[in-house]
């Protein structure tokens, strides 16, 4: 297993937080991915904007170290695959492509998301399954947008959580998983994707995540605001 | 003229009857910028608010026209420039009066970010004789594909308050499109305006070309008055804030002893304070003084502006939203709340007050906080030396060149090789590199430089002929809207539920607020109800305290002119003479400070080390302005921090600067007994890298990028009404930033930004004085066991930048211990 990384129990099962801003499900051999938005730097160029190339060879790098580290056989992403319809770009599709080669064997699920919807499903050729959401696997259920559910604990992306880890001296903006009592949310995974502040809630339990560590912060009793 | 044959009298005695009618004479001076205008000259006015400059050069433009000197016919003859839209509609008034009788035949108009799209289509058809209009809307009007022909019969260009624009990217723009405008009008006359600054020959050169045009001197500054309203009791410690509620009885006094006065403010949220605060004392002048910023609502301000020059209001508390332009005769008093910052602020300030000819114009210091008596002192010993600050422009700006691409790309579009020679021709950009140029024009045509082809980029192209385009209507308007160089924090409209507007103040401030939480705005106390469309509502709150907005906007650091003059008086108090009745006050505190520790002064450093709960603090006083401090403190915390991997947060402030450092760290031996040559913490050996690696370690270039990623065209501000529509392409300046740094290393807009830093932020040259001169002085190393009263406002200074070289899940893990030990302390004593 990936070092630096954290074990939580949620529903009954053990879960493996990663430093890579993923979660890992040991007893399903499978891994979560949060808003990958892949093709976002393409859609950025075809909006006239000069975003230089790479952030998809990232990505997918940053895949692959971690399902060997892992050793996952299913792959779900929560929702936001592809950016935009300008993700669809062939240089951008043809790197995935090339990526589906070498894990040929490896199953793919995308629940889809808010930018799913407006860019289209990813090419039938890449074999990916695509469900709505929530999508249900044993206790959990995997979702694009945060929710409650009568019929388990939720598992989402797309709020691309940060948290500002806040000392006396000294103050950090860093990616991070809240989880709540009925439903948890993953930090983004893409290289090219932003944050949004989150504020814990009582009774919340928020990890942060730097390259090589995930850390528990703890969560103040009150959270006051001004 | 009509008037019969034989009568008739020629231009210049026309305009001696126009003045003659008023009980006016022209002035010499004015009479020299009419000859050079005459033998079509360009040149430089320099001249104070108040001193005839307007009539100077309009009266100039006027005679031309006149003397049949401008073209015949219909069309733009006179192009206004100001750098403020409220300005040009009292601009335009003032142009239009002699224009009517002189040149009947002659049109006046506006055009600013506030013009209507009526009179901008009735434009379209014919722009008036003259025009007033800022940079930004002449850089849109030159972005239209027919440009050349609407500038045609161009005669001059008139820049006011030259230095006003001259130090930042607008004056940049301002001249990127003077070039045009000379590209097609080879003898235009071109003029500026400056009040005084140190550096009026490179106010003229960048206007003119070097070396170009006449310098003429207007009305010398008049007899100017500092003095300073005196704290009864200034307390032990120097804190911001405290002084200045203190002296509240004493502004009132003031203010009710004047017909009319204007209190300046340095911020927006200090004159939402001050105005609140005068109202709870005297419940009475409500209606009588009023508040004017930048942050208010348009309305708002044009009334109270309307009614300081009618003199119906008692006082205006303001910001620097007064600082230019419109005579207000009727000024008798003009109160400055806290450190003025610079000399050339505090004349500006000054001459608004005693406007009539022969009144001397009289400016009143009320400081906040003891320590700024220092500085009043400091301001009255520079201005008697005259020693103004210069304003610096920016040196070649690759952001500004690369929206003026696409500008020019839009405006008619270009070919690469003329305009890098136009270009080249603004003075900012003499400099500039052919390699530099490639590199702009590959970044707005291909999306960088990198060989890599980007198939879906577009943003310019060529077409057959080499002719660089924009061929993407979408782009062109987005381009056009986001023209300028002024980048606005997100704000949001503050409006009352009946829909009546009262202003803007910054999302972040109010993404903060609750339903049902109170602050303070426009002078009232507001109750926030909700947020519907980048629209918050609000309503009249009750009681009388609530939160009040900060702004952001760099705070101004106190100037080297002034910080000489302020070390100076120190050094006089050192040697037991306190001279001046501010140094007279303040005395029992630098006393104090000299018993705990020293005074510092042009020769002695003094350094104070103190323990905490917080960790080990080291405090200094180079008294280089907070820029330069921020500079000096980040380099310190740096070749610290190499030699053992450590945090630190750095405070400044304008006197000196703290480095707080959680863990233990023995400075005096640091900075005492360096263990080796290149630990020596103020050398200025390999100054450059080690700044650079602060920087990086600081973080703070990638704060700057945001400026850079908005004017260069990365980040777009959106349609007015339509924030939501462009969300897919709307990502953070510190991704574009960290993606630039993984993906495109090379990108120039990132040497920009690193550039701008040292130059602007940090003041490199500026910081290499202080090293040089800082190991000139003793070094006084003090540890104190409390702090002193020069280390006091520091200590308690909230805004911390902070440098780090511990590995980052090294620092998050100390962060969560300290968290977790904050926690497990009983409740009491976390109070």
């Amino acid at each position: 297993m990936a070092s630096g990384a954290v074990d939580i129990e949620l529903a009954g099962e053990r879960l493996v937080l990663l430093p890579q801003r993923a979660l890992y499900w040991p007893a399903r051999k499978l891994l979560v991915i949060a808003d990958i938005h892949f093709g976002k730097a393409a859609s950025f160029r075809a909006g006239g904007i000069p975003v230089p190339r790479g952030t998809t060879t990232e990505n997918l790098q940053a895949l692959d170290a971690l399902i060997d580290a892992c050793q996952a056989t299913h792959a779900l992403f929560l929702g936001d695959f592809l950016h935009a319809r300008h993700a669809h770009a062939a240089a951008t599709i043809a790197a995935m492509h090339a990526w589906r080669e070498q894990r040929s064997s490896l199953q793919l699920t995308l629940v889809r998301g808010n930018h799913d919807r407006h860019a289209g499903d990813p090419p039938a050729s890449l074999r990916i399954e695509v469900v709505d959401e929530p999508w249900k696997i044993g206790p959990l259920l995997f979702a694009h947008h945060p929710q409650s559910h009568p019929d388990g604990y939720v598992l989402a992306g797309h709020v691309h959580p940060v948290y500002r880890l806040a000392t006396r001296g000294d103050a950090l903006r860093l990616p991070c998983f809240v989880f709540g009592a009925e439903s948890g949310m993953l930090p983004s995974f893409g290289s090219f994707t932003g944050g949004h502040p989150v504020v814990p809630e009582p009774g919340d339990r928020l990890f942060v995540t730097t390259d090589d560590r995930v850390m528990e912060v703890p969560v103040r009793g009150a959270v006051r605001r001004m | 003229m009509k008037v019969a044959r034989g009568e008739e009298l020629r231009p210049e005695q026309a305009v001696n009857a126009w003045f003659a009618e008023r009980g006016w004479k022209p002035f010499p001076f004015q009479r020299k910028v009419w000859k050079a205008f005459e033998r079509g000259e360009s040149g430089l006015l320099h001249a104070a608010t108040g001193a005839g400059k307007t009539y100077a050069l309009w009266m100039a433009a006027l005679l031309r026209g006149m003397r049949g000197q401008s073209a015949p016919g219909a069309g733009l003859r006179v192009l206004w420039i100001t750098p403020m839209r409220a300005l040009a509609a009292d601009t335009i008034k003032a142009l239009e009066a002699p224009a009517s009788t002189l040149l009947p035949g002659w049109t006046g108009g506006l055009r600013t970010g506030d013009t209507g799209s009526a009179e901008r289509a009735r434009q379209t058809r014919n722009l008036p004789s003259v025009l007033v209009t800022t940079p930004e809307s002449l850089t849109l009007l030159l972005s239209a594909a027919d440009a050349h022909t609407r500038f045609k019969n161009l005669d001059a260009v008139i820049v006011d308050e030259w230095h006003e624009l001259l130090g930042s990217k607008r004056g940049v723009q301002t001249q990127l499109a003077l070039a045009r405008l000379r590209l097609w009008r080879p003898g235009l006359v071109v003029w500026g305006l400056s009040a005084t600054i140190g550096n009026l020959q490179v106010a003229q050169d960048a206007l003119l070309g070097t070396g170009q045009g006449v310098l003429i001197e207007g009305a010398n500054d008049k007899d100017i008055e500092i003095d300073t309203l005196l704290p009864k009791n200034i307390g032990r410690f120097p804190w911001g804030g405290h002084l200045g509620i203190q002296m509240l009885k004493a502004v009132i006094a003031e203010i009710d002893a004047s017909p009319s006065t204007l209190v300046f403010t340095n911020t927006r949220s200090q004159s939402e304070i001050w105005y609140q605060n005068l109202l709870a004392e005297r419940p009475d002048w409500a209606g009588l003084i009023a508040l004017h910023h930048g942050s208010l609502d348009k309305g708002v301000r044009d009334w109270v502006e309307m009614s300081i020059k009618d003199g119906s209001l008692k006082a205006v508390v303001c910001t620097s939203s007064l600082d230019l332009g419109v005579d207000f005769a009727p000024v008798e008093r003009v109160l400055q709340i806290g450190s003025c910052k610079g000399i050339a602020r505090l004349l500006q300030r000054a001459g608004r007050s005693g406007h009539a000819p022969g009144r001397r114009s009289r400016v009143t210091l009320v400081p906040t906080n003891s320590l700024e008596l220092l500085e009043a002192a400091g301001a009255r010993r520079a201005l008697k030396a005259r020693q103004v600050e210069a304003r610096v422009p920016p040196n070649k700006p690759l952001d500004v060149l690369v929206q003026h691409m696409v500008t020019m790309a839009l405006g008619g579009g270009f070919r690469s090789e003329a305009l890098y020679e136009e270009v080249k021709s603004a003075w900012s950009y003499r400099e500039l590199g052919k390699e530099e140029w490639q590199w702009a024009l590959d970044f707005v045509a291909r999306g960088g430089q990198s060989l890599a082809v980007y198939p879906e980029y577009r943003r310019v192209l060529p077409d057959e002929d080499g002719i660089y385009r924009v061929p993407d209507a979408t782009l062109a308007r987005r381009h056009r809207m986001n023209i300028g160089t002024i980048v606005a924090d997100a704000t949001i409209q503050v409006k009352f539920l009946s829909g009546a507007k009262l202003g803007a103040v910054e999302e972040s401030f109010i993404s903060r607020l609750a339903k049902g939480d109170h602050f303070l705005f426009g002078g009232r106390v507001l109750e926030f109800i909700r947020i519907n469309e980048m629209t918050a509502y609000v309503r009249r709150g009750s009681g009388r305290k609530g939160a009040v907005p900060r702004w952001q906007g760099g705070k101004m650091p106190m100037s080297s002119e002034l910080a000489h003059a302020a070390l100076a008086c120190l050094e006089d108090a050192a040697a037991g003479h306190y001279l001046g009745p501010e140094m007279r006050t303040i005395q029992p505190l630098l006393e104090l400070q000299q018993r705990w520790s020293d005074l510092p002064t042009a020769r002695t450093l003094v350094l104070e080390s103190l323990h905490s709960r917080e960790g080990a603090h080291l405090f200094l006083y180079p008294f280089a302005g907070r820029s330069v401090h921020l500079g000096l403190g980040s380099l310190l915390a740096y070749r610290i921090a190499r030699q053992r991997p450590a945090t630190f947060s750095i405070a400044v402030n304008d006197y000196g600067l703290e480095l707080l450092c959680p863990d233990e760290v023995d400075f005096a031996a640091l900075v005492q007994h360096p263990t080796a040559p290149e630990h020596a913490l103020f050398s200025e050996d390999r100054l450059l890298e080690d700044v650079l690696a602060s920087l990086n370690a600081a973080e703070l270039a990638q704060r700057r990028f945001r400026e850079i990623a908005r004017i260069s065209g990365l980040l777009f501000q959106g349609y007015p009404h339509q924030k939501k529509s462009s969300r897919q392409l709307q990502a953070s300046s510190s991704l574009f930033y960290e993606v630039f740094r993984k993906h495109d290393a090379g990108n120039l807009l990132l040497t920009q930004a690193q550039r701008e830093v040292l130059e602007q932020e940090l003041e490199l040259s500026r910081l290499r004085e202080t090293l040089a001169e800082m190991r000139s002085r003793t070094l006084a190393f003090h540890q104190v066991p409390r702090a002193t009263p020069f280390a006091f406002p520091l200590m308690v200074e909230r805004f911390r930048e902070k440098l780090s070289t511990e590995k980052l899940s090294d620092r998050v893990a100390r962060m969560v211990r300290e968290l977790e030990n904050a926690a497990a302390l009983p409740e009491k004593r976390r109070g």
